[in-house]
């Protein structure tokens, strides 16, 4: 059971995916992405069914809008299909808190190296307030070599998950 | 009696949800004005797996093109 209005942002580093500590899938995406240095190659094809990807647009407080849900993406399963597929506008979590709260990974992984960390926290939705706790891997990469644009692509293993 | 072959060209789909070609050339004049097309490509390429836009069922271009949609909103916007 998890520690109600306990909020936890911390970095892992990627050293405990190189320990073998984080999540198989996630530890098999970050490998991959290594061994073709941040270059976007026919290696990433299998993980984009769990990636969200976002541009690499930092304004403001909260992190780059996203583009893309992959169909077994951990955020599709949050926050559902009527939200991955929404039109009309950038594309956001639905919580401004989570936003904000995630921000600095975004930033860290485009200015610094590939962000990994947990995370526990409260979100609030439409409908519902869930508790959650989460690991998550962001890499910066780039879609070609001679490409001047990058993107952040995420991968979210969700630990526990319990409505309030 | 015979049950008639099912055909998959009678199915009705509303207008608003066909993929019209006009959409799918709009949207890729503004990625290539915007230096998007590596992602339009790579997008293509490892998710819907094939080269051309045109390869992809109507049903299928319209999931595409709501992707691109958003893919111009997070960089452009």
């Amino acid at each position: 059971m998890l520690t109600k209005n306990r909020t936890v942002f911390t970095e892992l580093g990627t050293e405990a995916i190189e320990k073998g500590l984080a999540d198989p899938q996630l530890s098999a995406f970050y490998e991959s992405m290594m061994s073709s240095s941040g270059l976007v190659s026919e290696k990433l094809r299998e993980h984009m069914p769990y990636l969200s990807l976002c541009s690499d647009k930092l304004e403001g407080i909260g992190p780059p809008p996203i583009f893309y849900v992959g169909r077994r993406s951990s955020q599709r399963h949050l926050f559902g299909e009527d939200w991955a597929m929404q039109q009309g506008q950038e594309l956001r979590t639905p919580d401004p808190d989570l936003e904000e709260a995630s921000a600095a990974a975004y930033r860290a992984a485009l200015e610094e190296r590939p962000y990994y960390g947990y995370a526990r926290t409260a979100i609030h939705m439409e409908d519902k307030v869930v508790d959650i706790a989460f690991e998550r891997l962001i890499i910066a990469l780039r879609p070609s070599p001679k490409s001047d644009r990058r993107f952040c692509a995420y991968f979210g293993v969700i630990q526990d998950l319990q409505q309030l | 009696m015979q049950t008639p072959p099912f055909i998959i060209s009678e199915i009705h789909v509303p207008n608003q949800l066909k993929p019209r070609a006009d959409n799918v050339v709009k949207l890729k004049a503004e990625v290539d004005k915007h230096n998007l097309t590596d992602m339009w490509d790579m997008i293509l390429m490892l998710d819907y797996q094939v080269a051309n836009v045109h390869e992809l069922s109507s049903e299928t271009r319209e999931e595409f093109c709501c992707i691109i949609a958003l893919l111009l909103k997070a960089f452009t916007k």
